[in-house]
Parts: C-alpha cells; sequence; structure tokens
C-alpha cells in the first residue's frame, strides 16, 4: 500500500472498520514502516477520540418537551378541523339529497294532478254533498262534464257565477232530492238514481242535475 | 432509550412492536397517540443529528418540528416502498438542515447552544476540576472544528463519527455511494486534523515527523 492509498482509507483501520480484511491487513503493514503515515493515524486515532467525547457529550440530547407539546396541540386542531369540515361536508349533500327528493316528489305530484284539471274544476268534495241529505247518499265518481245550462236550480239559489263551482256526482235515493227542496213523485221515491250536484264556494248546492 | 421513555407514559397504550407504518396510518386517521408515539421513537436522533450539524439548540428544535409538521400535514410524500419511515424523517431533516445552512452566515450557526448542553457524565474521566474544564473546552473545541466543515463533510463526519453509523447506512441516509461517503469523510476528517492541530497550536505531526 501506498501512502496515497493509506491516507483513502481515512485511517479506517479499526477491527470494526468497513475496510476489508485483506485491506486492512495491508494498511496496518504500510502504517509498521512508514513513520509519516504513522503519525497520520495517530493523529486520527486522537482526532475520533475526540469527535467521541463529543458524541458522548451530546448522545442524551433530545428536543424539549414543549416541541410535543406545539405538536399534539397541532395535530388536535388540524383533525379537529377536518372532522368538522367532513362533517359539513356530509351536511350538505343529506341537505341537497332531501332537497332534491322534495323537488322530485312535488314535480311527480304535480304531473299526476295536471290532467284531472278540467276547464270547470271539477273535483270531490263528500262533506257538502251530504248536506244533511246523506240518507242513502254516496259519492260515486268525479268525473262529469261542466254545461251548467243541464242544471235544474235548487229554490233559493242562482246559477249567475259558476266558474268557480265544483260538481260532484253522488248516487242517492230519488226521496233525497225532496231535502234538496226539489218535488218527488211517490213512484219510485225509493230508486237509486245519479246525481250531479253544483256544489258552489260557500260549499252549498246550487243546482242539480239527473242522469237518466 | 425509546423503551424506557415509553414505558413512563401512562396515558399511552401503543405497543413497542407495532410498526412505524402501522402508526403512521393510525395517525393520519387522527389517532393522536399513535401520532405521539411516532414522534417519541424519532425525534432524539433527529434533534442529535440537526444539532450536530447546526450547533444551534434552537434551529435543531426548529428543524424536528418541521420534520414532524411535514409528516402530520403530508403523510402521503411517505412511501414504505421506498424505505423505512426512519430514513424518510432523516432525509426530511437533512433538508431542512442544509438549507438552514445555506441561508444562514456561519457566524450565527456557531451558537454556543451545544456548550451547555455538555453534560459532566459524559466527561467523567476527568478527576478535577481542571482537568474537566480542560477536555470541556477541549470538546468545545472540537465542536467548533466539526461546525467549521463545509456541509457535506459535515454531514459524513457527524454520521460516521458521531453518530456511528457505517459507511452502508450513512450512504443510505444521504443517498450516495459508499465510495462518496468515504472520501467526503476522508477529506473531512483531514480538514478536522488541521483545524484541530490549529487550535492545538502544534504543527502536523505527521509534517513533522516526515
Amino acid at each position: 500500500m501506498t501512502c496515497e492509498e493509506f491516507e483513502r482509507t481515512g485511517g479506517d483501520v479499526e477491527p470494526d472498520a468497513s475496510l476489508s480484511a485483506e485491506a486492512r491487513a495491508a494498511a496496518l503493514e504500510h502504517v509498521a514502516r512508514c513513520p509519516r503515515c504513522a503519525a497520520l493515524e495517530e493523529s486520527w486515532r486522537l482526532a475520533k477520540s475526540e469527535l467521541r467525547l463529543l458524541a458522548a457529550s451530546t448522545e442524551a440530547s433530545e428536543a424539549p418537551a414543549r416541541v410535543e407539546m406545539r405538536l399534539r396541540l397541532e395535530f388536535r386542531t388540524r383533525h379537529r378541523s377536518q372532522k368538522m369540515r367532513h362533517l359539513a361536508a356530509v351536511a350538505s349533500w343529506a341537505l341537497a339529497a332531501a332537497a332534491a327528493v322534495a323537488v322530485m316528489v312535488t314535480w311527480i305530484n304535480w304531473r299526476h294532478a295536471a290532467p284531472v284539471k278540467q276547464p270547470v274544476a271539477t273535483h270531490v268534495q263528500p262533506g257538502p254533498v251530504n248536506d244533511g241529505s246523506q240518507d242513502g247518499a254516496e259519492i260515486s265518481t268525479l268525473v262529469a262534464d261542466g254545461r251548467a245550462a243541464d242544471f235544474t236550480p235548487l229554490p233559493g239559489s242562482t246559477l249567475s257565477d259558476t266558474d268557480s263551482a265544483s260538481i260532484v256526482r253522488v248516487r242517492m235515493q230519488r226521496s233525497s232530492l225532496g231535502a234538496l227542496g226539489l218535488p218527488v213523485a211517490e213512484d219510485g221515491a225509493n230508486d237509486w238514481i245519479q246525481v250531479d250536484l253544483l256544489v258552489g264556494d260557500d260549499g252549498l248546492p246550487q243546482a242539480v242535475r239527473v242522469e237518466n | 432509550m425509546t423503551t424506557g421513555r415509553a414505558s413512563k407514559i401512562g396515558s399511552m397504550r401503543i405497543e413497542e412492536r407495532v410498526t412505524d407504518d402501522v402508526l403512521l396510518g393510525r395517525a393520519a386517521k387522527g389517532d393522536e397517540d399513535a401520532f405521539t408515539s411516532l414522534y417519541r421513537r424519532h425525534q432524539a436522533a433527529l434533534f442529535r443529528f440537526a444539532l450536530r450539524m447546526t450547533g444551534s439548540n434552537w434551529t435543531a428544535e426548529e428543524i424536528v418540528q418541521d420534520v414532524f409538521m411535514t409528516l402530520m400535514r403530508e403523510p402521503r410524500k411517505y412511501d414504505a416502498n421506498r424505505g423505512t419511515l426512519a430514513a424518510f424523517l432523516f432525509g426530511v431533516a437533512r433538508n431542512r438542515t442544509l438549507k438552514h445552512l445555506e441561508r444562514t452566515p456561519r457566524d450565527l450557526s456557531l451558537e454556543s447552544d451545544l456548550e451547555h448542553r455538555i453534560r459532566p457524565s459524559a466527561l467523567q474521566d476527568s478527576f478535577t476540576p481542571a482537568a474537566w474544564a480542560e477536555q470541556r473546552e477541549r470538546v468545545k473545541q472540537v465542536r467548533d472544528a466539526v461546525l467549521e466543515l463545509p456541509p457535506e463533510f459535515r454531514e459524513a463526519v457527524v454520521l460516521c463519527e458521531l453518530e456511528e453509523m457505517s459507511y452502508e447506512e450513512a450512504a443510505q441516509a444521504l443517498g450516495c455511494p459508499i465510495g462518496t461517503i468515504r472520501s467526503r469523510l476522508h477529506r473531512g476528517k483531514a480538514l478536522l486534523l488541521t483545524k484541530l492541530e490549529l487550535l492545538r497550536d502544534v504543527p502536523r505531526r505527521a509534517t513533522a515527523m516526515s
């Protein structure tokens, strides 16, 4: 081994060093016969021992406790705000979904209700139909046409405003017409007939149409 | 040290055998104990490295805090396929340290924090106060000499001589070939010898004897 080669080993000639056994043996042999390199090796050894003293003086060093405290505080803050953001996102999505469902239900209801609409409003209002003449009367169907001219006004009522009136179709015994103020023949008084009632805004029948 | 410290922690239920990767996974999901356990496992080594590289207790503290902030904010930066978590943390600490050394004038990094950290127990072979003081002064001189080395040589000296890593471990930590470590260490030690002998106020023995 030459002096240059020895210098390149960095004096790393201890048994646990990274040099191979052959290189280490060659280095030691060179040191034994070269006073300059022996002195260099001695300097390295001295420096190493001083470095180890320096290492020992700081081997127990560790970050102060305040660093851990700061990090834990930051960790808590970060994850709490993350949780809050997550919850807010979930709540927003839930609200959006609920709104979408509400809109869809409304739209479906509107679509179903739309074909029922007629030029003259026709819908079933069972309450007013009975009007004290419930005996033998029953609600049949809400389908009826709106020709006001076919209706016979009930006593005491005028057919002046029929735009907002409703037509209610009921089945009743012929004798029940008497309760509405109409004359009823005794023959067939117990027959069941189908009657359209024109019901005004006040819920009272204004006119009647008897189906043949 | 890690085991001893962990045993003191009454509230922590993290087992020592739980791997870093498992702990990191838990920490990413918000488990504070897992994060704390990771911190306690690695902070001392990172702190020592930063302290020995910068000579400043305050800077080392900042660097350790930065490293774990990075881990907390961007845990996905760590890829288990590319190395251990310890290596990843060391890499982050090293980058922070080198950046600090680049932007901070040498004079500022040579504050004497380290001097205050020298423990009498480390110098227990000194029997007299005078000898203790002399040795303490010597340690300070060695520390100053190390801190005056260029960063790449200083790293090699700190890792191989102070941290007592093998060349292979140091090469892995710095991401360079073993030959580079050997060469940097050799040049670092040569510079160190020169500085120390100048400090001793004696001529180089090699020169004197040749």
